[in-house]
Protein backbone atom coordinates (compact mmCIF):
# COMPACT_ATOMS: atom_id res chain seq x y z
CA UNK A 1 0.00 0.00 0.00
CA UNK A 2 1.19 3.63 -0.82
CA UNK A 3 2.41 5.62 2.18
CA UNK A 4 0.29 8.78 3.01
CA UNK A 5 2.74 12.20 3.20
CA UNK A 6 3.81 12.22 6.74
CA UNK A 7 3.92 15.56 8.57
CA UNK A 8 4.82 16.52 12.29
CA UNK A 9 1.85 16.56 14.66
CA UNK A 10 1.44 19.82 16.28
CA UNK A 11 -0.83 21.29 19.42
CA UNK A 12 -1.38 25.27 19.54
CA UNK A 13 -3.10 27.19 21.73
CA UNK A 14 -5.88 29.80 20.58
CA UNK A 15 -4.97 33.32 21.88
CA UNK A 16 -8.07 35.56 21.82
CA UNK A 17 -7.85 38.70 20.60
CA UNK A 18 -4.46 37.78 18.50
CA UNK A 19 -5.30 36.01 15.27
CA UNK A 20 -4.04 32.39 15.19
CA UNK A 21 -1.14 32.03 12.32
CA UNK A 22 -1.41 28.62 12.78
CA UNK A 23 -2.88 26.64 10.05
CA UNK A 24 -3.40 29.80 7.87
CA UNK A 25 -2.17 29.36 4.29
CA UNK A 26 0.32 32.80 4.61
CA UNK A 27 2.52 31.38 1.72
CA UNK A 28 5.90 31.34 3.34
CA UNK A 29 8.90 32.95 0.96
CA UNK A 30 11.51 30.20 0.12
CA UNK A 31 14.58 31.46 -1.25
CA UNK A 32 16.22 28.43 -2.89
CA UNK A 33 18.63 29.76 -5.48
CA UNK A 34 20.98 32.56 -5.48
CA UNK A 35 21.13 34.04 -8.71
CA UNK A 36 20.72 30.74 -9.78
CA UNK A 37 22.76 28.46 -8.40
CA UNK A 38 20.75 26.20 -5.94
CA UNK A 39 21.34 27.23 -2.30
CA UNK A 40 22.05 22.95 -1.47
CA UNK A 41 24.24 23.28 -4.25
CA UNK A 42 26.51 26.20 -2.59
CA UNK A 43 26.47 24.73 0.33
CA UNK A 44 27.54 21.21 -0.55
CA UNK A 45 30.20 22.76 -2.15
CA UNK A 46 31.23 25.73 0.05
CA UNK A 47 30.24 24.31 3.45
CA UNK A 48 27.92 26.13 6.24
CA UNK A 49 27.46 28.56 7.38
CA UNK A 50 28.36 30.43 3.97
CA UNK A 51 28.17 34.24 3.05
CA UNK A 52 27.36 35.05 -0.73
CA UNK A 53 27.46 37.55 -2.52
CA UNK A 54 25.99 38.47 -5.65
CA UNK A 55 28.08 40.51 -8.53
CA UNK A 56 24.90 41.28 -10.28
CA UNK A 57 22.99 42.28 -7.20
CA UNK A 58 25.43 44.44 -6.60
CA UNK A 59 26.26 46.30 -9.88
CA UNK A 60 22.42 46.62 -10.44
CA UNK A 61 21.92 48.54 -7.13
CA UNK A 62 25.42 51.03 -7.41
CA UNK A 63 23.86 51.86 -10.79
CA UNK A 64 20.51 52.41 -9.66
CA UNK A 65 21.48 54.78 -7.69
CA UNK A 66 23.94 56.54 -9.60
CA UNK A 67 21.16 56.96 -12.58
CA UNK A 68 18.85 58.18 -10.08
CA UNK A 69 21.08 60.83 -8.34
CA UNK A 70 22.27 61.62 -12.03
CA UNK A 71 18.62 62.86 -13.19
CA UNK A 72 18.58 64.80 -10.24
CA UNK A 73 22.15 66.47 -9.54
CA UNK A 74 24.82 67.08 -12.28
CA UNK A 75 27.91 66.50 -10.73
CA UNK A 76 27.62 63.14 -8.75
CA UNK A 77 30.47 60.79 -7.30
CA UNK A 78 30.50 57.67 -5.17
CA UNK A 79 33.35 56.73 -3.24
CA UNK A 80 32.88 52.89 -1.62
CA UNK A 81 33.04 53.19 2.35
CA UNK A 82 35.52 50.56 2.96
CA UNK A 83 34.22 49.96 6.50
CA UNK A 84 31.04 48.48 5.45
CA UNK A 85 32.27 45.72 3.45
CA UNK A 86 35.80 45.65 2.78
CA UNK A 87 36.76 42.25 1.21
CA UNK A 88 39.26 42.51 -2.29
CA UNK A 89 36.93 41.45 -4.60
CA UNK A 90 33.70 43.38 -3.56
CA UNK A 91 35.87 47.04 -2.97
CA UNK A 92 37.20 45.68 -6.85
CA UNK A 93 33.89 45.62 -8.15
CA UNK A 94 32.66 49.27 -6.97
CA UNK A 95 35.78 50.86 -8.10
CA UNK A 96 35.17 48.96 -10.92
CA UNK A 97 31.91 50.69 -11.35
CA UNK A 98 33.94 53.87 -10.92
CA UNK A 99 33.82 54.92 -7.30
CA UNK A 100 36.15 56.60 -5.42
CA UNK A 101 37.42 55.05 -2.02
CA UNK A 102 35.88 56.12 1.52
CA UNK A 103 38.69 55.07 4.22
CA UNK A 104 39.03 55.67 8.20
CA UNK A 105 42.23 53.94 8.89
CA UNK A 106 45.43 53.28 7.58
CA UNK A 107 44.45 49.66 7.00
CA UNK A 108 41.58 50.41 4.85
CA UNK A 109 43.72 53.40 2.72
CA UNK A 110 46.38 50.87 2.00
CA UNK A 111 43.85 48.44 0.90
CA UNK A 112 42.50 50.70 -1.10
CA UNK A 113 46.41 51.25 -3.09
CA UNK A 114 46.75 48.18 -2.97
CA UNK A 115 43.74 47.79 -5.33
CA UNK A 116 44.77 50.11 -7.87
CA UNK A 117 42.94 53.15 -6.73
CA UNK A 118 44.75 56.53 -7.11
CA UNK A 119 46.02 58.64 -4.34
CA UNK A 120 43.81 61.33 -4.97
CA UNK A 121 40.37 59.55 -5.36
CA UNK A 122 40.61 58.45 -1.85
CA UNK A 123 39.04 60.28 1.01
CA UNK A 124 40.33 59.74 4.20
CA UNK A 125 37.92 60.44 7.08
CA UNK A 126 38.25 59.50 10.52
CA UNK A 127 39.41 60.37 14.23
CA UNK A 128 42.54 58.37 13.71
CA UNK A 129 45.60 59.66 11.31
CA UNK A 130 48.94 59.63 12.66
CA UNK A 131 51.68 61.66 11.42
CA UNK A 132 52.91 59.10 9.67
CA UNK A 133 49.47 58.14 8.00
CA UNK A 134 48.86 61.64 7.71
CA UNK A 135 52.27 61.72 5.46
CA UNK A 136 51.31 59.31 3.63
CA UNK A 137 47.91 60.60 2.46
CA UNK A 138 49.66 63.85 1.69
CA UNK A 139 52.50 61.98 -0.42
CA UNK A 140 49.42 60.45 -2.40
CA UNK A 141 47.79 63.24 -2.94
CA UNK A 142 44.57 61.47 -0.74
CA UNK A 143 41.90 64.19 0.03
CA UNK A 144 42.26 64.14 3.69
CA UNK A 145 38.72 65.18 5.93
CA UNK A 146 40.01 66.65 8.92
CA UNK A 147 37.95 65.53 12.34
CA UNK A 148 39.62 67.88 15.29
CA UNK A 149 41.67 70.64 15.48
CA UNK A 150 44.76 69.11 17.04
CA UNK A 151 44.19 67.48 13.39
CA UNK A 152 44.14 70.40 11.55
CA UNK A 153 47.30 71.78 13.49
CA UNK A 154 49.52 68.51 13.30
CA UNK A 155 49.32 68.69 9.62
CA UNK A 156 50.13 72.59 9.33
CA UNK A 157 53.39 71.00 11.28
CA UNK A 158 53.86 68.50 8.85
CA UNK A 159 53.22 69.83 5.36
CA UNK A 160 55.54 72.54 6.26
CA UNK A 161 58.22 70.14 7.33
CA UNK A 162 57.88 68.34 3.92
CA UNK A 163 57.32 71.76 2.31
CA UNK A 164 54.16 69.78 0.54
CA UNK A 165 50.55 71.01 -0.06
CA UNK A 166 47.91 68.55 1.28
CA UNK A 167 44.24 68.55 -0.41
CA UNK A 168 41.87 68.53 2.75
CA UNK A 169 38.63 69.04 3.73
CA UNK A 170 36.49 69.47 7.36
CA UNK A 171 34.27 66.87 8.82
CA UNK A 172 31.01 68.91 9.78
CA UNK A 173 28.77 68.03 12.18
CA UNK A 174 25.72 69.54 12.32
CA UNK A 175 22.08 69.77 13.51
CA UNK A 176 19.89 68.05 10.30
CA UNK A 177 16.76 66.82 12.63
CA UNK A 178 18.13 64.06 12.98
CA UNK A 179 18.49 62.38 16.44
CA UNK A 180 20.91 61.10 18.25
CA UNK A 181 22.90 63.79 16.69
CA UNK A 182 26.67 62.40 15.97
CA UNK A 183 28.35 65.22 17.13
CA UNK A 184 31.50 63.93 18.15
CA UNK A 185 33.29 63.74 15.19
CA UNK A 186 34.43 66.87 12.81
CA UNK A 187 33.21 70.56 13.51
CA UNK A 188 30.06 71.91 14.81
CA UNK A 189 28.52 73.93 12.60
CA UNK A 190 25.52 75.58 14.68
CA UNK A 191 27.89 77.05 17.00
CA UNK A 192 30.55 78.74 14.65
CA UNK A 193 33.51 76.07 14.87
CA UNK A 194 33.16 74.96 11.34
CA UNK A 195 34.00 78.18 10.44
CA UNK A 196 36.75 79.06 12.82
CA UNK A 197 38.46 76.02 11.06
CA UNK A 198 37.68 76.62 7.74
CA UNK A 199 39.27 80.15 8.40
CA UNK A 200 42.16 78.81 10.20
CA UNK A 201 42.89 76.31 6.79
CA UNK A 202 42.85 79.67 4.22
CA UNK A 203 45.34 81.03 6.13
CA UNK A 204 47.70 78.08 5.76
CA UNK A 205 50.13 78.41 3.18
CA UNK A 206 50.27 74.58 2.78
CA UNK A 207 46.46 73.48 2.72
CA UNK A 208 44.17 73.84 0.08
CA UNK A 209 40.69 73.60 1.24
CA UNK A 210 38.57 71.75 -1.84
CA UNK A 211 35.67 70.36 0.43
CA UNK A 212 33.11 70.11 2.84
CA UNK A 213 32.09 66.35 5.00
CA UNK A 214 29.21 65.45 7.01
CA UNK A 215 27.72 61.81 7.75
CA UNK A 216 24.76 62.45 9.60
CA UNK A 217 24.14 58.71 10.80
CA UNK A 218 23.23 55.54 9.91
CA UNK A 219 19.53 54.44 8.67
CA UNK A 220 18.45 57.66 8.21
CA UNK A 221 14.97 57.33 7.58
CA UNK A 222 14.30 60.91 6.88
CA UNK A 223 15.28 62.33 3.39
CA UNK A 224 14.40 65.73 4.68
CA UNK A 225 17.66 65.26 7.06
CA UNK A 226 19.89 64.95 3.95
CA UNK A 227 18.09 68.47 2.60
CA UNK A 228 19.26 70.40 5.83
CA UNK A 229 22.47 69.29 5.80
CA UNK A 230 22.85 70.30 1.94
CA UNK A 231 21.57 73.61 2.70
CA UNK A 232 23.55 74.23 5.60
CA UNK A 233 26.51 72.93 3.39
CA UNK A 234 25.53 75.69 0.69
CA UNK A 235 25.43 78.64 3.08
CA UNK A 236 29.05 77.52 3.92
CA UNK A 237 30.32 77.40 0.97
CA UNK A 238 28.67 80.76 -0.32
CA UNK A 239 30.45 81.92 2.85
CA UNK A 240 33.44 81.05 1.68
CA UNK A 241 33.06 82.42 -1.28
CA UNK A 242 32.24 85.52 -0.15
CA UNK A 243 35.31 86.09 2.02
CA UNK A 244 38.07 84.51 0.10
CA UNK A 245 36.64 84.25 -3.47
CA UNK A 246 37.06 80.34 -3.57
CA UNK A 247 34.09 77.94 -4.54
CA UNK A 248 34.63 74.41 -2.97
CA UNK A 249 35.05 71.93 -5.49
CA UNK A 250 32.58 68.94 -3.41
CA UNK A 251 30.65 68.59 -0.49
CA UNK A 252 30.15 65.30 0.65
CA UNK A 253 27.29 63.87 2.45
CA UNK A 254 28.34 61.12 3.86
CA UNK A 255 26.51 57.67 4.03
CA UNK A 256 23.73 56.89 5.94
CA UNK A 257 20.85 55.96 3.52
CA UNK A 258 18.75 52.98 5.03
CA UNK A 259 18.40 49.85 3.17
CA UNK A 260 15.55 47.74 3.50
CA UNK A 261 16.06 45.83 6.87
CA UNK A 262 13.97 45.91 9.20
CA UNK A 263 15.14 47.63 12.39
CA UNK A 264 13.94 45.79 15.31
CA UNK A 265 11.10 47.18 16.72
CA UNK A 266 9.88 48.50 13.86
CA UNK A 267 5.82 47.83 13.09
CA UNK A 268 6.68 47.92 9.59
CA UNK A 269 9.13 45.99 7.17
CA UNK A 270 12.01 48.02 6.21
CA UNK A 271 11.20 47.27 2.34
CA UNK A 272 7.85 49.17 3.01
CA UNK A 273 9.64 51.94 4.93
CA UNK A 274 12.53 52.89 3.86
CA UNK A 275 12.86 56.57 1.57
CA UNK A 276 14.57 55.54 -2.25
CA UNK A 277 17.00 56.48 -3.65
CA UNK A 278 14.99 59.45 -5.41
CA UNK A 279 13.52 60.48 -2.23
CA UNK A 280 17.20 61.39 -1.04
CA UNK A 281 18.09 62.79 -4.50
CA UNK A 282 15.53 65.08 -4.50
CA UNK A 283 16.17 66.28 -0.85
CA UNK A 284 19.46 67.12 -1.68
CA UNK A 285 19.50 68.02 -5.00
CA UNK A 286 16.76 71.09 -4.27
CA UNK A 287 18.82 72.17 -1.37
CA UNK A 288 21.94 73.13 -3.25
CA UNK A 289 20.29 74.00 -6.55
CA UNK A 290 18.06 76.22 -4.77
CA UNK A 291 20.89 77.75 -2.63
CA UNK A 292 22.84 80.93 -4.10
CA UNK A 293 24.88 79.05 -5.45
CA UNK A 294 25.02 79.78 -9.39
CA UNK A 295 25.35 77.26 -11.78
CA UNK A 296 28.55 76.75 -13.18
CA UNK A 297 29.89 76.50 -9.84
CA UNK A 298 28.09 73.71 -8.02
CA UNK A 299 30.07 71.16 -6.29
CA UNK A 300 30.23 67.63 -6.85
CA UNK A 301 28.30 66.08 -4.43
CA UNK A 302 30.22 63.12 -3.10
CA UNK A 303 28.21 60.37 -1.81
CA UNK A 304 29.35 57.69 1.17
CA UNK A 305 26.82 55.44 0.55
CA UNK A 306 27.50 52.23 2.48
CA UNK A 307 24.80 49.77 3.54
CA UNK A 308 22.04 50.89 0.66
CA UNK A 309 24.21 49.75 -1.56
CA UNK A 310 25.28 46.46 -0.37
CA UNK A 311 22.93 44.73 1.58
CA UNK A 312 20.77 43.37 -0.63
CA UNK A 313 23.58 41.62 -2.51
CA UNK A 314 24.84 39.83 0.54
CA UNK A 315 23.50 36.38 2.42
CA UNK A 316 23.80 34.04 4.92
CA UNK A 317 23.48 30.46 4.16
CA UNK A 318 23.38 28.39 7.40
CA UNK A 319 22.05 25.07 8.73
CA UNK A 320 19.61 24.02 11.46
CA UNK A 321 21.39 22.42 14.31
CA UNK A 322 18.43 21.16 16.34
CA UNK A 323 14.49 21.97 17.16
CA UNK A 324 14.20 22.13 20.80
CA UNK A 325 11.41 23.43 23.24
CA UNK A 326 11.61 25.87 25.68
CA UNK A 327 10.36 25.36 29.42
CA UNK A 328 7.34 27.94 28.07
CA UNK A 329 6.73 25.28 25.37
CA UNK A 330 7.94 27.57 22.97
CA UNK A 331 9.87 26.49 19.86
CA UNK A 332 13.27 27.05 19.33
CA UNK A 333 15.54 26.05 16.90
CA UNK A 334 19.97 26.33 16.71
CA UNK A 335 21.25 27.03 13.42
CA UNK A 336 25.02 27.06 12.96
CA UNK A 337 25.25 30.68 12.49
CA UNK A 338 26.01 33.00 15.48
CA UNK A 339 26.06 36.42 16.03
CA UNK A 340 29.80 36.42 15.78
CA UNK A 341 28.93 36.25 12.22
CA UNK A 342 26.05 38.57 12.20
CA UNK A 343 26.70 41.44 13.66
CA UNK A 344 23.56 43.40 11.85
CA UNK A 345 21.81 40.82 14.12
CA UNK A 346 21.81 43.31 17.02
CA UNK A 347 19.78 46.05 15.11
CA UNK A 348 17.52 44.30 12.72
CA UNK A 349 15.12 42.05 12.60
CA UNK A 350 16.74 39.78 9.68
CA UNK A 351 15.13 37.99 7.06
CA UNK A 352 15.35 34.17 7.39
CA UNK A 353 14.12 31.70 4.80
CA UNK A 354 13.96 28.07 4.36
CA UNK A 355 15.55 26.98 0.98
CA UNK A 356 12.81 24.41 -0.12
CA UNK A 357 9.21 23.66 0.27
CA UNK A 358 8.48 22.77 3.73
CA UNK A 359 5.38 22.26 5.42
CA UNK A 360 3.01 25.12 5.48
CA UNK A 361 2.43 24.63 9.21
CA UNK A 362 3.84 28.03 10.96
CA UNK A 363 4.57 28.90 14.58
CA UNK A 364 6.14 31.56 16.55
CA UNK A 365 10.06 30.60 16.99
CA UNK A 366 13.05 31.81 18.73
CA UNK A 367 16.26 31.23 16.15
CA UNK A 368 19.54 31.09 18.49
CA UNK A 369 22.95 30.16 16.86
CA UNK A 370 25.78 27.87 18.52
CA UNK A 371 27.60 30.07 20.43
CA UNK A 372 27.54 28.95 24.05
CA UNK A 373 26.16 32.08 25.12
CA UNK A 374 22.98 33.70 25.61
CA UNK A 375 23.13 36.60 23.69
CA UNK A 376 23.29 34.43 20.59
CA UNK A 377 19.72 35.43 19.07
CA UNK A 378 19.47 35.34 15.79
CA UNK A 379 15.71 36.33 15.93
CA UNK A 380 13.70 36.54 19.39
CA UNK A 381 10.45 36.15 17.49
CA UNK A 382 9.69 34.70 13.85
CA UNK A 383 6.95 32.82 12.43
CA UNK A 384 8.59 30.22 10.66
CA UNK A 385 7.52 26.84 9.08
CA UNK A 386 8.68 23.36 10.53
CA UNK A 387 12.01 22.72 9.72
CA UNK A 388 14.29 19.43 10.08
CA UNK A 389 17.77 19.24 11.53
CA UNK A 390 20.23 19.27 8.40
CA UNK A 391 17.77 21.87 6.19
CA UNK A 392 19.48 24.75 4.75
CA UNK A 393 18.12 28.15 5.28
CA UNK A 394 19.04 31.65 3.82
CA UNK A 395 19.19 34.69 6.00
CA UNK A 396 18.95 37.42 3.47
CA UNK A 397 20.18 41.27 3.53
CA UNK A 398 23.61 41.12 5.34
CA UNK A 399 26.31 42.62 2.64
CA UNK A 400 27.11 45.57 4.69
CA UNK A 401 28.96 44.86 7.76
CA UNK A 402 29.01 41.76 8.82
CA UNK A 403 31.95 40.53 7.27
CA UNK A 404 33.98 43.41 8.44
CA UNK A 405 32.60 43.24 12.32
CA UNK A 406 32.56 39.67 12.63
CA UNK A 407 34.58 38.10 15.41
CA UNK A 408 36.52 34.74 15.64
CA UNK A 409 35.16 33.23 18.24
CA UNK A 410 35.07 29.15 19.22
CA UNK A 411 35.41 28.22 15.62
CA UNK A 412 36.54 29.27 12.32
CA UNK A 413 34.71 32.13 10.20
CA UNK A 414 33.50 30.33 6.99
CA UNK A 415 34.01 30.87 3.23
CA UNK A 416 33.06 33.63 1.74
CA UNK A 417 31.82 33.09 -2.31
CA UNK A 418 30.92 35.62 -4.92
CA UNK A 419 28.57 34.65 -7.45
CA UNK A 420 29.72 36.73 -10.83
CA UNK A 421 27.68 37.95 -13.74
CA UNK A 422 28.24 34.24 -15.63
CA UNK A 423 26.57 32.95 -12.31
CA UNK A 424 30.10 30.99 -11.48
CA UNK A 425 30.79 31.10 -7.99
CA UNK A 426 34.05 32.27 -6.88
CA UNK A 427 35.42 31.78 -3.35
CA UNK A 428 36.77 35.54 -2.34
CA UNK A 429 37.44 34.78 0.98
CA UNK A 430 38.31 30.69 2.21
CA UNK A 431 37.48 29.32 5.73
CA UNK A 432 39.77 30.23 8.66
CA UNK A 433 41.75 27.02 9.62
CA UNK A 434 44.37 26.22 12.74
CA UNK A 435 47.18 27.75 10.90
CA UNK A 436 45.66 30.60 9.41
CA UNK A 437 44.45 31.78 13.39
CA UNK A 438 47.52 30.58 14.99
CA UNK A 439 50.12 32.47 12.61
CA UNK A 440 50.92 35.07 14.73
CA UNK A 441 50.97 33.43 17.86
CA UNK A 442 53.45 32.53 19.70
CA UNK A 443 54.05 30.61 22.44
CA UNK A 444 57.07 30.79 25.16
CA UNK A 445 56.34 27.56 26.90
CA UNK A 446 56.76 24.94 23.81
CA UNK B 1 0.19 8.94 29.61
CA UNK B 2 -3.32 10.00 29.83
CA UNK B 3 -5.75 12.82 28.69
CA UNK B 4 -7.40 14.36 31.19
CA UNK B 5 -11.09 13.96 31.77
CA UNK B 6 -12.01 17.61 31.39
CA UNK B 7 -10.09 17.59 27.89
CA UNK B 8 -12.94 18.14 24.91
CA UNK B 9 -11.62 16.95 21.26
CA UNK B 10 -13.37 18.00 18.23
CA UNK B 11 -13.47 15.90 15.15
CA UNK B 12 -12.26 18.61 13.36
CA UNK B 13 -8.87 19.30 15.19
CA UNK B 14 -9.75 21.72 17.91
CA UNK B 15 -9.16 21.15 21.24
CA UNK B 16 -11.38 22.76 24.62
CA UNK B 17 -9.78 22.23 28.14
CA UNK B 18 -12.95 23.11 30.62
CA UNK B 19 -10.52 23.48 33.24
CA UNK B 20 -8.64 26.51 32.21
CA UNK B 21 -11.05 27.41 29.45
CA UNK B 22 -8.52 27.65 26.85
CA UNK B 23 -8.73 26.53 22.95
CA UNK B 24 -6.50 24.62 20.83
CA UNK B 25 -6.05 23.53 17.37
CA UNK B 26 -4.77 20.81 15.90
CA UNK B 27 -3.31 19.43 12.61
CA UNK B 28 -5.22 16.39 10.91
CA UNK B 29 -1.93 13.66 12.23
CA UNK B 30 -1.95 15.66 15.67
CA UNK B 31 -6.10 14.67 15.76
CA UNK B 32 -5.46 11.25 14.92
CA UNK B 33 -2.27 10.70 17.83
CA UNK B 34 -4.10 12.64 20.82
CA UNK B 35 -7.16 10.51 19.85
CA UNK B 36 -5.19 7.41 20.23
CA UNK B 37 -4.16 8.62 23.50
CA UNK B 38 -7.05 9.83 24.62
CA UNK B 39 -8.58 5.80 24.08
CA UNK B 40 -5.71 4.75 26.23
CA UNK B 41 -3.45 3.46 23.31
CA UNK B 42 0.68 3.08 24.42
CA UNK B 43 3.28 4.65 22.42
CA UNK B 44 3.80 0.97 20.73
CA UNK B 45 0.34 1.22 19.17
CA UNK B 46 0.17 4.54 18.32
CA UNK B 47 3.65 3.97 16.72
CA UNK B 48 2.88 1.25 14.46
CA UNK B 49 -0.65 2.89 13.55
CA UNK B 50 1.48 5.55 11.85
CA UNK B 51 4.59 4.12 10.68
CA UNK B 52 2.29 1.82 8.54
CA UNK B 53 0.06 4.00 7.65
CA UNK B 54 3.01 7.25 7.29
CA UNK B 55 5.97 7.78 4.91
CA UNK B 56 8.39 8.10 7.99
CA UNK B 57 11.02 6.15 9.62
CA UNK B 58 11.01 5.35 13.25
CA UNK B 59 13.49 7.42 15.06
CA UNK B 60 11.99 10.59 13.27
CA UNK B 61 8.48 10.00 14.73
CA UNK B 62 9.35 9.08 17.94
CA UNK B 63 11.24 12.17 18.20
CA UNK B 64 8.37 14.28 16.36
CA UNK B 65 6.05 11.65 19.25
CA UNK B 66 8.21 13.08 22.07
CA UNK B 67 7.82 16.53 21.31
CA UNK B 68 4.20 16.40 20.62
CA UNK B 69 3.63 15.14 24.54
CA UNK B 70 5.64 17.39 26.01
CA UNK B 71 3.48 20.18 24.34
CA UNK B 72 0.42 18.22 25.49
CA UNK B 73 1.90 17.75 29.14
CA UNK B 74 2.90 21.55 29.09
CA UNK B 75 -0.69 22.25 28.38
CA UNK B 76 -1.76 20.98 31.03
CA UNK B 77 -3.86 18.35 28.60
CA UNK B 78 -2.34 15.33 30.82
CA UNK B 79 -2.13 13.66 34.17
CA UNK B 80 0.61 15.52 34.95
CA UNK B 81 2.87 13.14 37.22
CA UNK B 82 5.91 14.31 40.00
CA UNK B 83 9.07 14.44 37.29
CA UNK B 84 10.98 13.75 39.99
CA UNK B 85 10.02 10.95 40.60
CA UNK B 86 12.34 9.05 37.98
CA UNK B 87 9.66 6.43 37.71
C1 LIG C 1 32.17 58.69 7.49
C2 LIG C 1 31.27 57.60 7.05
N1 LIG C 1 30.92 57.51 5.76
C3 LIG C 1 30.10 56.52 5.31
C4 LIG C 1 29.60 55.56 6.17
C5 LIG C 1 28.69 54.50 5.60
O1 LIG C 1 27.43 54.59 6.18
P1 LIG C 1 26.17 53.75 5.69
O2 LIG C 1 26.54 52.31 5.66
O3 LIG C 1 25.14 54.04 6.75
O4 LIG C 1 25.76 54.26 4.34
C6 LIG C 1 29.93 55.62 7.53
C7 LIG C 1 29.40 54.64 8.47
O5 LIG C 1 29.37 54.77 9.67
C8 LIG C 1 30.78 56.67 7.99
O6 LIG C 1 31.13 56.77 9.28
Amino acid sequence: MEKLNYEKPIISKITAGVPNKFGLSTKQRIIAEIDSIPVAKLADEFGSPLFVFSEKTIRETYNKAKQTFETHYPKVQFAWSYKTNYLDAICSIFHDEGSWAEVVSVFEFEKALSLGVKGSNILYNGPEKSEENLKLAINHNACIHIDHFDELYLLIKITQEMNKKARVAIRVNLDAGIYPMWDRFGFNYENGEAWSAINRIMLADNLELIGLHTHIGTYIMSALGYGIAATKFSSLMVGIHRKFNLWLKYIDLGGGFASKNTLKGAYMPGSETCPTFDDYAKAISNAIITSEIPHENLPILFLETGRALIDDAGYLITSVLANKRSTTGRRTIVIDAGVNLLFTSFWYNLGVFPSREISDLMEDTTIYGPLCMNIDVIRDAINFPQVKTGDRLVIERVGAYNVTQWMQFITYRPNVVLIDLEGKAHIIKKKESLETLRVNEFNPKR
Amino acid sequence: MQILEEIKISDNGFVFNALTGESFSLNPIGLEIIKMIAANSDFDEIRKTILDKYDVDDLSFEKDFYEFSTMLKHYQLTQQNNPLNFV
